[in-house]
């Protein structure tokens, strides 16, 4: 019975182990990033755009794509396997409302081994734009940009496995921007 | 000396002897209950230790489902707090519409002293058979979401397309600087 009692107890102190350990590894490779922190920016921003959109808002509103138009087809195509979409954005009248360790609590959760630096910009004039995946081997988990300009902080989180070849495809459509990304070539800074 | 004595207690006692009974009598046997309370209790206390090491497994397990379902909660959206403050840009806001979501689009966000963004392409939305099956409640959410989601995607390869051009321009300055030195 006492032996009983000692494997019954190994088990569940092991298996409360195991548990903790998952809940750990599971934490560290959500490619999520916490944005919360920074909400005591809104005060002092002229312009705030928080977005947060889930898998399920995200495949709610991809309902809304119509498949026969090509565009939105492919908009439709490049967000149905994401998980979450994450922005926020402030906008200042004046420069210096945010400060650096703003900045550096983004940073210190982009590191490695769980991100990869994709680019990075730094000007004394315009700030600092890097950009940022989540990798799990050839997979890709995640995207981060992170943009640190005078009077504008931005910082977007999109969980998922973001195709950066159907994002370069969507090039140019519902008002986006050519991002000038060739397909399967992803540069650094340093590669170009 | 009576060995019998020592046998059975029978015949003349010798005297050291019972002297040494005297002196070892104060050690004999005398039928008293069991105290084990000295050495038994720490062993009682072991006796609970399962007990407490299930309890704790299941603190443990609850915490850790208390900290997964906070962790959750924050991933589940709640468009209230999907927002975008400006007085300008609530004005120009008004109302959301399916149909003019992506002239909304064109205008958020709006900064003066950037270059003008460009115009949203018009697109008429038919009602897809997976649109049509929602409820009223859903088709809300669903616009919000894909406002939302319009705005993120904007917001995203805005950034994405300053980073590429910032990158470039580095390179450039970079080459143009080995021409000079070179």
């Amino acid at each position: 019975m006492k032996l009983l009692f000692h494997r019954i107890t190994r088990a569940l102190l092991i298996s409360a182990l195991f548990v903790i350990a998952a809940t750990i590894t599971t934490h560290a490779q959500d490619p999520r990033i916490r944005l919360a922190h920074l909400d005591h920016l809104a005060t002092k921003a002229s312009e705030t755009v928080d977005v947060n959109i889930d898998e399920r808002l995200i495949q709610l509103a991809a309902k809304l794509f119509n498949d026969k138009d090509e565009d939105e087809a492919k908009i439709k195509k490049l967000v149905n396997g994401l998980k979450g979409i994450y922005v926020k954005s402030f906008e200042f009248d004046d420069e210096n409302a945010y400060s650096p360790a703003d900045v550096d609590s983004i940073r210190s959760q982009l590191k490695e081994p769980a991100w990869s630096r994709l680019v990075n910009v730094t000007s004394k004039r315009d700030g600092i734009v890097e950009v940022y995946l989540a990798l799990n081997g050839p997979d890709v988990l995640g995207l981060a940009v992170l943009s640190a300009e005078p009077k504008e902080l931005t910082i977007v989180n999109i969980v998922g496995p973001v195709d950066l070849e159907k994002l370069a495809k969507l090039e140019g459509n519902l008002g986006i921007p050519d991002l000038g990304i060739q397909p399967g070539k992803h540069k650094t800074k340093n590669e170009q | 000396m009576n060995e019998e004595y020592l046998w059975d207690k029978s015949g003349e006692p010798d005297p050291e002897i019972q002297q040494l009974e005297q002196i070892l009598g104060a050690l004999r046997h005398q039928p008293k209950p069991l105290d084990l309370s000295d050495e038994v209790q720490p062993r009682s206390r072991n006796r609970y230790l399962p007990l407490i090491a299930i309890a704790a497994t299941l603190l443990i397990a609850m915490i850790a489902g208390a900290l997964w379902l906070r962790v959750r909660s924050k991933t589940v959206p709640q468009l209230n707090n999907v927002r975008i403050e400006s007085p300008k840009r609530q004005q120009d806001i008004p109302n959301i519409d399916d149909k003019k979501t992506n002239d909304i689009l064109a205008t958020v966000p709006g900064k003066p002293n950037r270059e003008p963004r460009p115009k949203v392409k018009e697109v008429k939305h038919s009602r897809t058979l997976e649109a049509s099956n929602m409820t009223a409640v859903e088709r809300q959410q669903a616009l919000e979401a894909k406002e939302q989601l319009m705005i993120a995607l904007r917001l995203t390869s805005e950034k994405l397309n300053l980073a590429h051009r910032k990158a470039q321009g580095a390179s450039e300055n970079q080459i143009r600087n080995q021409h000079k030195v070179g």
